[in-house]
């Protein structure tokens, strides 16, 4: 269960205060597939960030499993980030110096698994998203942009996260490719009851969610 | 994969620039560890010279130098106060004169030659030499050939004498009691030789019937020119009772040498200059000295030059890994961990570029050495060849201290492990800073970055 309460964010710029939030209300329960609409510079990637403790919010709160992880220690907010948390990114973010392989096994290091054993996870959970034995021994920059996206789903998937958050997952792939990279999302929350966020700019897409949210200058539309 | 190999395989993560980054730091640690070389190798050299630096201290008349200057002769008075002078144990006083042919019936047995000519010229009070731009050529040739003088040297001790500070080397005969009042003299080789004269041969001066009692040879032309009297003998028949041209004081340890300059200076006054053997050595030694500052400076500043390149270098990957890092942190990385990668492969370099660094080091550091010392050995002799003219008309008593300066050269540079373990040092605190300042940047990159999009 995800319970955002008048969430408000606001950032200091040199021209004054921009609030990229303004008291926010969702609620969305586990296993749950929702999606976030908006024009630009509504708020939808402030708000990911807040869900997942990448910033803290101006005022508000942010439960998860009825923890506030707003008001949690920075070293707690690491440990949410690496076991509750899966991110999956529009630039896919990957490591650009670690095999595909390695960035998923990087995942399973900081999520606390023992070295011996993060391997064959990380096999596997390539397997799953379609990455053959040789593409995982490559490096990002050799692969396409859709498996080097669907790297980044395995890698968010490594700690069986609680909430997969992403913002704009399909942003930089063709319709086709990025239809492929939802279902597979879609397919993974409903196996792993993981509830997930994304946010997109593809109404298809969204249309296929359970529910869709739309954000409005940081506000949540109705 | 670890936090550790991953900063390793980060630091070859561009070879090129990894590569230069590794090459200047190498130049800087290279020229650390061969600048402690030069340094420690110089100063053991300086420590040397200035430990087997006599005791003595000379004191002469103030302006007086060689049988050039002017001034007075120290009197009997200033000599009692030197021999009263706190920790010094034992006096040699000299005086020096001329002998005129008109003196002696000895033949002088140096030649003038041009040095002593132009010497001479300003005695012979010639009233051709009118005109305001010298003597011109046929003038020279037309005045009779100045006559070179025999010098005397009237002493408390004949063995002040000797140019390599050890006993007098007597050919034949026997020395001479330096206190006595006798009409007897030491000949130099030259001088006895000239004069068909040998021990026990008897020669006037002064008006005096002399006796050879020995024929002595230092191996320096001039002085082997010369006669050794006793020096009351010498003051006596010269008409200068009590008066001495020069002191040479014994002090009693090297640590007091300092303390008697200071008490002599303050009793004499401006009457007298003085100068310590330790002194001598000193100045002879300055230019080592230099040398040790400046390879002190070029170790200090080869320190700073290779801690900023690291740090900037640091300083840069952090900067244009702010998203990674951001990443890193996103997906749980931890403060720690990531600091952890960054300081593991800064160390990488730095431990890479120390190896190629000591090595380089290693291998110039004989040559940096050498060239250092002879370098600035060749751009203080001129001062050198001041001080070795010193040692000539008249200035025999310093006849030892011209021997510390031409072995100044010889200075051997060796890489003792303490100089090592330095360099070592030097270079882990460069890594040192190299990570640290980095790592505080790191530990301030929001895990939003992540975000950001450039
Ligand atoms: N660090 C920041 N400092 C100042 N202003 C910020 C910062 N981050 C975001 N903003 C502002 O907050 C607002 C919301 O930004 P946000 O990135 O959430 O928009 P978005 O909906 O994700 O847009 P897009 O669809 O283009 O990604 C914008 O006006 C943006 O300028
Ligand atoms: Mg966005």
């Amino acid at each position: 269960m995800l319970e955002v309460k008048n969430l408000t964010k606001s950032f200091e710029s040199p021209s004054g205060k921009v609030t990229a939030l303004e008291n926010v209300n969702i609620s969305i329960k586990t296993g749950e597939f929702a999606s976030i609409i908006g024009k630009s510079g509504s708020g939808k990637s402030t708000l990911l960030s807040m869900l997942g403790a990448l910033d803290t919010p101006t005022s508000g709160s942010i439960k998860v499993d009825e923890v506030d992880i707003s008001k949690l220690s920075a070293s707690k907010q690491t440990v949410y980030r690496a076991k509750k948390i899966g991110f999956v990114f529009q630039q896919y973010n990957l490591i650009p110096n670690l095999s595909a392989l390695e960035n998923v096994m990087l995942a399973l290091e900081f999520g606390g698994m023992a070295s011996g054993k993060r391997k064959k996870r990380a096999v596997q959970l390539l397997e799953e998203v379609g990455i053959t034995p040789d593409e995982m021994l490559r490096r990002p920059t050799r692969l396409s942009g859709g498996q080097q996206q669907r790297v980044s789903i395995a890698r968010a998937l490594a700690n069986h996260p609680s909430i997969i958050l992403a913002d704009e997952p399909t942003g930089n792939l063709d319709s086709k490719t990025g239809k492929m990279i939802f279902d597979m999302l879609h397919s993974l929350s409903r196996k792993e009851n993981t509830t997930i966020l994304a946010v997109t700019h593809d109404m298809d897409i969204a249309g296929k969610t359970d529910r869709t949210f739309t954000l409005k200058d940081g506000k949540i539309a109705v | 994969m670890n936090v550790v190999t991953r900063g390793i395989k980060n630091a070859f993560r561009s070879p090129m620039r990894s590569g230069a980054i590794i090459l200047m730091l190498a130049i800087s640690i290279g020229l650390i560890l061969s600048m402690l070389v030069a340094r420690s190798s110089v100063n053991a050299k300086i420590d040397q010279v200035k430990s087997t630096a006599g005791t003595n201290i000379t004191i002469s008349p103030a302006g007086v130098f060689g049988f050039a200057g002017g001034g007075n002769n120290l009197t009997s008075t200033q000599v009692d106060q030197i021999v009263k002078t706190s920790h010094i144990t034992s006096t040699t006083a000299t005086l020096n004169d001329q002998l005129a042919s008109t003196d002696t019936n000895l033949t002088p047995s140096l030649t003038l030659g041009n040095f002593g000519a132009r010497q001479a010229r300003f005695e012979s009070n010639n009233s051709s030499s009118s005109t305001s731009n010298g003597p011109t050529s046929a003038e020279l040739a037309s005045r009779p050939a100045p006559t070179p003088h025999t010098t005397v040297t009237g002493t408390t001790n004949p063995n002040s004498i000797s140019t390599n500070g050890a006993k007098l080397s007597i050919t034949s005969g026997a020395t001479i009691d330096g206190n006595s009042t006798a009409y007897v003299a030491l000949l130099g080789k030259d001088l006895a030789s000239k004069n068909n004269l040998i021990v026990g041969k008897t020669f006037t001066a002064y008006g005096k019937t002399f006796t050879v009692n020995g024929i002595y040879t230092t191996g320096n032309t001039f002085q082997d020119s010369g006669i050794i009297m006793p020096l009351a003998t010498v003051q006596n028949l010269s008409g200068q009772p009590g008066q001495v041209s020069s002191v040479i004081a014994k002090v009693d340890s090297g640590s007091n040498v300092n303390a008697s300059v200071n008490s002599l200076k303050s009793t004499l006054g401006n009457k007298a200059d003085i100068v310590s053997q330790a002194q001598q050595a000193e100045d002879s030694v300055a230019s080592l000295q230099s040398i040790s500052s400046l390879a002190l400076a070029s170790v200090i500043g080869s320190a700073i030059a290779g801690a900023i390149i690291i740090l900037l270098a640091m300083i840069m990957i952090v900067r244009e890994r702010r998203k990674e890092i951001g990443v890193i942190k996103a997906i749980g990385g931890t403060n720690k961990k990531v600091m952890a990668q960054f300081i593991s492969e800064a160390l990488t370099i730095t431990v890479v570029g120390s190896i190629i660094g000591l090595t380089l080091g290693v291998l110039v550091s004989g040559p940096m050495t050498s060239s250092l010392v002879s370098s600035s050995q060749n751009s203080s002799s001129s001062s050198q060849l001041i001080a070795r003219t010193s040692g000539g008309p008249g200035g025999f008593i310093r006849g030892g201290f011209n021997r510390v300066g031409s072995n100044l050269t010889q200075v051997t540079s060796s890489i003792t492990p303490q100089v090592f373990a330095i360099s070592v040092g030097i270079t882990l605190l460069i890594a040192i800073v190299g990570s640290a300042v980095p790592s505080w940047f790191i530990a301030r990159i929001s895990p939003a970055e992540v975000l950001r999009t450039e």
